[in-house]
């Protein structure tokens, strides 16, 4: 077993010890909620996250004989930290009530366990979303990489209508992710950024005293950014994991790796930029 | 491949920090702040006192008169939400059909307890005494919906409930914040239930209540009472005096 593998498999055991821990103290007679008696952890999470990246050395995309590296340890732990804690997050926030949704989980007991699930999946989305931020801000061009480009438009239309049958159309050259994503990044960017705010502020509430009114604007900001985060979060799932073509990346967000002829096909673009030639676009009659 | 990711930071170029160690830094102190202060919280600083003033009013009421109209009722949901809704009430009747007089019937008012074990449970602050009056009262904008305050409540029912239309707590208030109702109320104005009650079976007091289960249970039946037939005592053995007889009418 690889050290990734021993890693992965030890970080989702602790989670998986959290999550237990937070159900199981929801039943414990006179103990408060985790938000109120570890609210520490919230704040810690985010500065660990930060001081992770800056002791993590990246590796970039290479291209290592048939395959190609297009995750790093980095990037896996983040998109998974993130990713892990985005859909415990939705699914514990969900149950809770939100908007117009009433609760699902009745009172007393469950819902002190939804949020103390909602807890844990906090500090976990908290520390790889700033150890994402922070090895961003470490190099700029992974945060410019994931920026549409002005083919946005044009890659997306040829590259989806190619799928659903239009012949005449031709593969657009791709760069490392497909434009369709890129464009998908700025929804999930933006929520992520209003969930955090807004979520730190619902925190603070439990540690100080919070205005009412700053409050009064949180809780409904966090909720609907909550319904683009669900948008963007199913979207990706079924785009990213479930259609037979993203299988390949999908599990190179566990091995690091994606064939090289996949991704000949797949990132024409960005294989080209790997092996530093010029980007070039065949169009077809479209 | 590495990533050269020491890039120095253009403001910060005199100091020669690089962008990685600026950023190690930022982490670290991050860290070591909330480390630090998890240690002086659990250490070094004294436990929090909690202390919280007395409200300046309380609801009392007399069962045995309560005719369980719920007019009362109808009354807490109409001047706090703008429309009659038992569900969404704040003093709650409840009745036994199989029950005999006078357990057929209870009414649950808040009771404004000293210590207001609703307060001490929320977690936000929500659920707060009112600067002003001391009336145990929730903040629906810092509610989070936990229903802790809920369950903390020593009384069954709850005396404060579940508001499941809005979704937050909600409790008496003796009618400190009603909107739809163009009284003062509050521990020095009016409240609606004392109001509305056709039957004159809720009053108000400044005085704390012995706290008890006698303490909000007052007996209200004055003579009026007794001149429409009932016995104005507990034991019933006090003779109902009827009215006198109206003087005739002047010819």
């Amino acid at each position: 077993m690889g050290r990734r593998a021993v890693v992965g498999t030890v970080a989702s055991l602790a989670f998986v010890a959290g999550i237990a821990f937070a159900v199981r103290s929801a039943s414990v007679q006179g103990a408060g909620l985790l938000f109120d008696s570890a609210t520490w952890l919230v704040w810690l999470a985010p500065f660990a996250g930060v001081l992770a990246a800056g002791v993590t050395k990246r590796k970039d995309p290479v291209i290592e004989g048939e395959r190609v590296l297009r995750h790093d340890d980095a990037a896996i732990l983040e998109h998974w930290a993130h990713g892990i804690g985005t859909a415990v997050l939705l699914v514990s926030g969900i149950a809770l009530g939100f908007l117009f949704v009433p609760s699902l989980l009745g009172a007393g007991e469950p819902v002190w366990a939804a949020m103390n699930v909602h807890f844990v999946a906090v500090v976990v989305f908290l520390f790889g979303t700033f150890y994402y931020a922070a090895n961003t801000a470490l190099a700029l061009k992974r945060f410019a990489e994931h920026l549409p480009t002005r083919d946005a438009i044009d890659y997306t239309r040829r590259h989806y209508g190619l799928l659903l049958g239009f012949k005449k159309l031709t593969f657009p050259p791709e760069r490392k992710y497909f434009e369709s994503e890129k464009m998908a990044f700025i929804l999930a960017l933006v929520s992520t950024v209003v969930i955090i705010a807004t979520g730190l502020v619902k925190v603070a509430a439990h540690a100080i005293e919070v205005p009412g009114w700053l409050l009064a604007v949180a809780t409904p900001a966090h909720d609907i950014a909550t319904v683009a985060m669900l948008a963007f979060f199913l979207a990706h799932v079924f785009f990213a994991a479930i259609l037979p073509m993203s299988w390949p990346v999908l599990r190179s967000m566990f091995t690091g790796y994606v064939p090289l002829d996949y991704a000949r096909h797949e990132h024409a673009g960005w294989i080209a930029e790997l092996e530093g030639r010029e980007v070039t676009d065949v169009k077809g009659s479209n | 491949m590495v990533d050269k990711d020491n890039t120095v930071v253009p403001a910060a170029e005199a100091t020669g920090l690089s962008r990685r160690e600026f950023v190690t830094g930022i982490g670290g102190t991050g860290v070591g702040l909330v480390l630090g202060g998890l240690l002086v919280k659990g250490f070094m600083l004294p436990d929090e006192v909690y202390a919280i003033p007395a409200s300046e009013g309380y609801l009392l009421v007399d069962t045995k008169k309560c005719a369980g109209c719920e007019s009362c009722m109808l009354a807490c949901s109409l001047v706090h939400y703008g429309r009659e809704n038992t569900s969404l009430a704040r003093i709650q009747i409840t009745q036994d059909p199989f029950g005999t007089f006078p357990q057929d019937l209870q009414m649950d008012q808040c009771r404004q307890c000293p210590y207001p074990a609703c307060v001490d449970a929320c977690p936000t602050g929500a659920m707060h005494a009112d600067a002003a009056t001391g009336a145990r009262m929730v903040d629906e904008r810092k509610c989070i919906g936990c229903e802790r305050c809920v369950n903390a409540c020593p009384f069954t029912p709850s005396r404060v409930q579940w508001n499941h239309e809005d979704k937050h707590a909600q409790k008496c208030d003796l009618c400190k914040d009603t909107p739809y109702w163009n009284h003062e109320g509050g521990a020095d104005g009016m409240q609606a239930c004392v109001a509305i009650c056709p039957m004159k079976a809720i009053s108000f007091t400044k005085e704390i209540p012995a706290q008890s289960e006698q303490g909000y249970q007052v007996n209200l039946r004055d003579a009026h009472w007794g001149h429409i037939g009932f016995p104005t005592d507990d034991a019933g053995k006090i003779v109902p005096q009827p009215a006198p007889a109206p003087a005739p009418a002047a010819k």
